[in-house]
């Protein structure tokens, strides 16, 4: 039963704040994602909530208490660190019961309850190896599993599978999925992957310097970005987001090339106002190789010329001119592209995006709503 | 082909010029110590021989039955400079250990204001040759009557010992990731247990090795010893050693099986350390 | 939560600094009173005779303290040069071993185990005129038909001295750049060799500025130490023969406990201190610049 939250939590190092009042509430049993670029300041939200971190400024509750200058062992929670942390001199087996051992916790007792963690992550056979005895993999799995034998209100996950190879990353991600579908705890998992806080978390938290971007649920953060850094930072291929002017109804980019205003902004923009444009790569395809979701009147088309392919088998990445910048669309079903051949693209304008450029806020108005 | 066998030949002769460079070195490393290991067992007649005696004719335990046999005939007290060596060392290097721990922690894991000043300094009171220091030592403890007592010797010691103990430790605390600690404190470890359940037993063997560097500093001291103890009460063994010399003829045999005395628990203890005394300075060293 | 607390490193690093305070930095305050003082051990009233910086005077115009400071900064500079050339070299030949290296390593540490008071007496006995090994060696191979006067002959004393003082140090070196070679990345190296450097450039261009950073911990951690010269020339030849082996910490220990006066003393060890200062703070900073282009670099 653990809600987390945090109010105008701040973090400063002497007088430099790196963490500037932050907000946010974790329900009970939630999957939360912190993401953003190095040194946004999410490492070191999730050592404030550790207790790891002194807290410089405001509140932070846990389970409705406030834990501010509680030491880690008093907020009843785990951590999975980055570089894993295992204890090199003792066994996996005593690496997993050591916070029982500590608790105070009888031998007989902490047995059983390694044994069932192990045989959750199928560390059985592993049990008396010392971590140096391990492989990259195990050793996260060790990891994990000194964090669910204590059976703690919180998990945290500090980039935990960063030091993975890529497959062995796709495989992790999985099973710390059915470990929280298992173990149903309140999770608060930070990375700079957004496909893994993609896929994992329930809500995400997009953090740059030191402030949070934007709170959401995958499909949110994905469909509606609040602002031009969320809508860069999240998917991938990146968003199209490219500088223009809006004149007339139109928008003009810095070469005088055009591309007519989706319908839904002509209301919130006003002519002569510097805006940035962004349209996803799904948004964008050649003429009959994507599917459009709104409704035929917003499908621009406009003829490009390919610079670039990128084959990936299922779908072909394309690049080419616009504005005198470089966009990327996705072409499914796709058919071999000749460099130079002209292609007529389809623009979902139902789904683009538009950005007050000074500000970087979206000017889709009030948040939530299209 | 010809160019290849050439290549060959070279290599050989490269191969056994280092062959023999090694030896030599080897050699001068350990003769002078050998041969006093042999002139212990040699009658005086013999090490004074003109020609010299080559080959040893009669070896015995001579020296050291006489040095141990106590002051009653007319000997030096061996055992008491040996009972004083030990007590003095072993106490200064506990001591120095463990100051030297909670300082040493203290570099490798907090940030605080002017730390490299604090270790420059720290570092360069070891600096202090023994002889300039025993000057006012002498004096400040001819005040305080603890001349010619252990207590004396041993806080001299302690801050000898203090600066470098610092640097290691520090190094070796270092090795041990911080992760370590933390994910122990998350584990439900106050940092006190913390630092005795993860970081002391990882850092034990690089600080076993310090504290065996301390105690040879003491074991081996002289310029402070030579002035601060007067007698039997404290004198260590390097002081002892001199006592050879007082005479008008020097006791070549009997000093010979002092040094032995004096060399086999510092040989003892250098082994063991050896490994853990290099990585503990280059690791503080390299990676600051 | 429980009102004001110290800092956690003030309160870890109060032991060290309290012990250094009393035993080192005290003593030497008050040492650095008495050496305006006309203190002589035999008189303690003395203690309470300011006389300025009359004893400075005395010794920066007197011969004797200078030629012994002279003597002190050769005997330093040749030596540490020579201890690292040959701890270079020694380390070389170690690293290059292909098997025993272990027996090696230690064999190589063995001098330092070696109280320098032993090393003194080792060396001594090896180099006396008429039982030493070294003249029985010479003597019985015919190189020499009388027996050397080592110890006696002035220049032939300071020659022992010093290969006594390297052969104690040398290991210092040895064993810390053997640890340097051991723990460089091999590629570079490799690397040097197929774009067609000589050994000779390899050396020069890409393991010696590695291995430099763990020269410089050899060379402080030496420097730390240096006074420790005075154990051996102490009991090789105190000084002599007519003070032609005086070093400024013999000529200390002789101003201060032969003649008695402590106040002159006093005035020469603090130059003696300020001299070790120096030597480890260029060493220590050396460290630091070579420390961070490692860093950098590596």
């Amino acid at each position: 039963m653990a809600t987390v939250s945090l109010e105008k939590l701040v973090k400063r190092y002497g007088s430099l704040e790196v963490v500037h009042g932050i907000d946010l509430e974790v329900a009970d049993r939630e999957f939360i994602a912190l993401v953003g670029p190095s040194g946004c300041g999410k490492s070191t939200t999730l050592r404030m909530i550790a207790g790891l971190e002194q807290i410089s400024g405001g509140d932070l509750r846990i389970g409705g208490k406030v834990v501010n200058d509680l030491p880690p062992r008093a907020r009843n929670l785990a951590m999975v660190f980055q570089s894993y942390a295992l204890y090199p001199h003792m066994t996996v087996r005593e690496n997993m019961g050591f916070s029982l051992k500590i608790a105070g916790m009888k031998p007989e007792e902490v047995a059983p309850r390694v044994d069932e963690a192990a045989a959750t992550l199928d560390l059985t056979h592993l049990l008396d190896r010392r971590p140096s005895q391990l492989s990259g993999g195990q050793r996260q799995r060790v990891a994990m599993g000194r964090a669910i034998v204590r059976d703690p209100d919180v998990f945290l996950f500090d980039e935990p599978l960063s030091n993975l190879d890529a497959k062995l990353r796709t495989q992790m991600r999985v099973e710390i999925k059915k470990l929280h579908a298992k173990v149903q705890s309140t999770v608060i998992y930070v990375t700079h992957d957004q496909v893994e806080a993609m896929t994992l978390a329930d809500r995400i938290v997009i953090m740059r310097d030191g402030y949070i971007e934007q709170v959401g649920t995958p499909e949110e953060v994905f469909r509606r970005p609040n602002s031009k850094f969320v809508a860069g930072f999240i998917g991938s291929p990146p968003m199209n987001l490219k500088d223009a002017e809006v004149t007339d109804g139109m928008l003009v980019f810095a070469n005088g090339d055009r591309l007519p205003l989706p319908e839904k902004f002509r209301d919130r923009v006003s002519s002569g106002q510097k805006v940035t444009f962004g349209l996803r790569p799904d948004d964008l395809y050649p003429v009959g190789h994507g599917i459009h979701s709104g409704s035929e009147a917003d499908v621009h088309k406009q003829d490009l010329r390919v610079l670039l392919t990128e084959p990936l088998g299922n779908e072909t990445l394309v690049f080419s001119e616009l504005g005198g910048a470089e966009w990327v669309a996705r072409m499914l079903n796709p058919r071999p592209l000749g460099t130079g051949e002209v292609l007529a693209f389809c623009f979902d304008l139902a789904q683009a995006h538009l950005f007050d450029r000074e500000s970087g806020r979206s000017l889709r108005g009030s948040h939530g709503k299209d | 082909m010809n160019e290849n066998s050439k290549a060959r030949a070279t290599a050989l002769t490269l191969s056994i010029i280092h062959k023999i460079a090694l030896f030599l070195a080897m050699t001068i490393i350990c003769l002078p110590g050998l041969w006093i290991v042999l002139a212990s067992f040699r009658p005086t007649v013999e090490i004074m021989a003109k020609p010299p005696v080559w080959v040893p004719q009669d070896l015995s335990f001579d020296a050291y039955v006489a040095m141990f046999s106590g002051v009653g005939q007319g000997g030096i007290p061996v055992i008491e400079y040996f009972r004083n060596s030990l007590i003095i060392s072993v106490t200064s290097t506990v001591i120095a250990l463990a100051i030297g721990m909670a300082g040493g922690y203290a570099f490798a894991r907090f940030r605080f204001r002017a730390k490299s000043a604090i270790f420059l300094g720290l570092m360069l009171t070891r600096t202090v040759p023994g002889i300039a220091l025993s000057l006012p030592l002498f004096f400040v403890y001819s005040r305080l009557g603890i001349i010619d007592t252990h207590f004396g010797l041993i806080m001299a010691y302690v801050a000898l010992n203090v600066p470098f103990t610092i640097w290691l430790i520090d190094g070796f605390f270092r090795q041990v990731p911080k992760d370590l600690a933390e994910a122990a404190q998350i584990d439900g470890c106050t940092r006190w247990q913390a630092f005795w359940q993860v970081e002391f037993p990882l850092a034990g063997p690089g600080i076993a090795s310090s504290g065996i560097f301390a105690f040879l500093t003491s074991w081996n001291e002289f310029a402070l010893a030579s002035q601060l103890t007067r007698s039997v009460n404290s004198k260590t063994l390097p002081v002892g050693l001199l006592d050879y010399t007082a005479e008008f003829t020097i006791d070549w045999r009997g000093m010979c099986a002092l040094a032995v005395v004096m060399i086999i628990p510092a040989l003892v203890l250098t082994f063991i350390v050896q490994k853990h005394l290099v990585s503990g300075l280059t690791s503080g060293a390299v990676k600051g | 939560m429980k009102g004001w607390r110290p800092p956690a490193p003030f309160i870890l690093l109060l032991p060290a600094i309290v012990v250094l305070a009393a035993v080192v930095i005290v003593p030497l305050v008050l040492s650095l009173y008495s050496s305006f003082t006309a203190f002589r051990l035999t008189q303690p009233a003395s203690l309470y005779t300011l006389i300025g910086f009359r004893n400075y005077q005395r010794i920066l115009t007197d011969i004797e303290f200078w030629a012994a400071f002279g003597r002190t900064v050769l005997l330093l500079t040749i030596a540490l040069n020579l201890e690292m050339l040959l701890g270079l070299g020694l380390a070389m030949l170690v690293e290059k071993a292909t098997s025993g290296q272990r027996l090696l390593r230690t064999i190589m540490m063995f001098p330092m185990m070696f109280s320098p008071i032993l090393v003194g007496f080792q060396f001594k006995f090896m180099f006396n005129d008429n039982i030493g090994l070294v003249n029985n060696t010479l003597q019985s191979l015919g190189l020499s038909s009388q027996a050397i006067p080592w110890l006696i002959d002035g220049t032939l004393a300071f020659i022992a001295i010093l290969v006594a003082e390297i052969w104690s140090s040398t290991s210092v070196f040895a064993i810390l750049i053997l640890a340097g070679l051991l723990a460089m990345p091999k590629e570079p190296i490799e690397a040097a060799r197929v774009d067609g450097c000589t050994p000779w450039q390899t050396f020069r261009y890409v393991t010696w500025p590695f291995i430099m950073p763990f020269a410089y911990i050899a060379m402080t951690i030496r420097s730390l130490d240096v006074a420790r010269a005075y154990d051996i020339v102490k009991i090789m030849t105190d000084g002599g023969p007519a003070k032609r082996t005086e070093l400024l910490w013999t000529l200390i220990s002789r101003t201060a406990y032969a003649d008695a006066r402590m106040g002159v003393a006093n005035a020469m060890a603090y130059v003696a201190i300020l001299l070790s200062i120096v030597f480890t703070a260029y060493f220590f900073r050396k460290l630091s610049a070579a420390r961070t282009q490692i860093a950098a670099e590596w």
